[in-house]
């Protein structure tokens, strides 16, 4: 027992003198530019609604039409923040994001069922339009494929997240009891819409 | 003699209850957080349709006459007013200005308050039209405040949720019209709306030069 205790007494004083900080935060370790990116297009509202515009249709359009967008986003996203770097982030005028806006919306609200192709093809001409506009988030001093890896990431989350919730949300096409969520789901679309065409009018005006 | 038994001096006091109401009269709202960027914007956007008084009832009788006229006016009602509201809200931001606006929005409420008291049931087509031709005003009037906001995108987030959540509200308390009884508080309700429209379109008729 006592010698237990001696063991402990000479233990504890070498830890103590051994210890250091605690990178809680490994922001200081530089992956701080990895959350910088996948933080980014969460604090642009512009991503955020076009974002749920995108998993919203996916989801209303059914598991095999959407899944490939859980690839295309993050791919696409990569793509444009590489174009974005090279030639910059403001040739994409206000009024593209509200024409992408309106276009998702109402193909929500009209609930057109178009094929996985054409989804596919607007996701990544989205995809592309905001890694573009995300590559604008990158300092001097930011490390890029950190920051990428972090946006891409963050797509990935966003998209999967939201195309699982509308495919729950909307249910079986043979329930139905649940039509009404269907059309919750087009209603949203209808506000995304609406959203677009006033943003769009409002980049016209300025 | 202790000091506790000495006699004590007397102050004229105020009752507290009369300091007390003091304060409260003086008191001034308390701006904690400046209403900037996408907070500022969301919040303005989204108070907007609800601090007007004609704009919220005349909404909620929307979801009201929705819910009275069943399907399929009661579906496509969420789905396309936000849209053809947008189109007034495009106006109202390009700056295109419309005849009487305030005065029209107030006749909305009395004529869409009037249809639910009254449980008029015009062809589909045709509360459409009515409706339709209410929301381009209606989203008119927000359109114009949405260059002066914080951040325009939340604004248009703001106010677009705001009012499809007022219909959502009107159209859950239309579902009470399926009993006699609760058809008749809606029709009530329809009553109420209509005579406050009748109050602002008077009120907007008189203050016109």
């Amino acid at each position: 027992m006592r010698r237990r205790l001696n063991r402990g007494a000479f233990a504890a004083p070498l830890l103590l003198v051994a210890a250091q900080s605690a990178d809680a935060h490994i922001v200081a370790s530089r992956l701080g530019d990895f959350y910088a990116g996948a933080l980014h297009p969460l604090t642009d509202l512009q991503d955020i609604v076009l974002w749920t515009a995108l998993g919203l249709l996916a989801g209303s359009l059914g598991a095999a039409r959407g899944r490939g967008l859980v690839l295309v986003l993050p791919l696409g996203l990569l793509l444009g923040f590489n174009v974005g770097l090279s030639f910059g982030s403001t040739w994409i005028a206000p009024l593209t994001n509200a024409g992408m806006m309106v276009l998702l919306g109402v193909l929500l609200a009209a609930g057109l069922r178009i094929n996985a192709a054409a989804l596919l093809a607007i996701g990544l001409v989205l995809a592309l339009m905001r890694g573009v506009v995300n590559a604008g988030g990158v300092g001097t001093a930011t490390d890029r494929v950190l920051f990428g890896a972090g946006l891409a990431l963050s797509g990935y989350a966003f998209i999967t997240l939201i195309t699982a919730l509308a495919l729950t949300f909307r249910g079986s096409d043979t329930a139905p009891s649940r039509a009404w969520r269907r059309i919750a789901i087009r209603a949203c679309g209808s506000w995304i819409a609406a959203i677009g065409l006033m943003v769009g009018g409002f980049a016209l005006a300025s | 003699m202790t000091a506790r038994n000495a006699p004590a001096t007397r102050h004229p006091r105020l009752p507290r209850s009369t300091v007390l109401l003091a304060f409260l009269a003086i008191a001034e709202t308390a701006f904690a957080h400046e209403q900037q960027g996408v907070p500022g914007g969301l919040a303005s956007g989204f108070l907007h349709p609800l601090t007007g008084l004609d704009h919220l009832a005349a909404m909620v009788a929307v979801g009201l006459w929705g819910a009275q006229l069943g399907a399929p006016a009661i579906w496509i009602l969420p789905i396309t007013f936000p849209l053809v509201m947008a189109v007034g809200g495009v106006l109202g931001v390009l700056g295109i200005p419309l005849p009487i606006p305030e005065a029209v929005i107030a006749l909305s409420a009395l004529v869409l308050g009037g249809a639910v008291a009254a449980r008029l049931r015009l062809p589909f087509a045709a509360a459409a039209a009515v409706v339709g031709v209410f929301a381009i005003f209606h989203g008119h009037a927000h359109g114009a405040e949405l260059p002066k906001s914080a951040n325009p995108l939340a604004y248009g987030v703001g106010f677009v949720v705001a009012t499809g959540l007022l219909h959502l509200c009107g159209i859950s308390i239309g579902t009470l019209s399926r009993s006699p009884a609760g058809g008749r508080l809606i029709q009530g309700l329809g009553a109420s709306i209509a005579v406050l429209g009748c109050y602002f379109l008077v009120r907007n008729l008189a203050a016109l030069p």
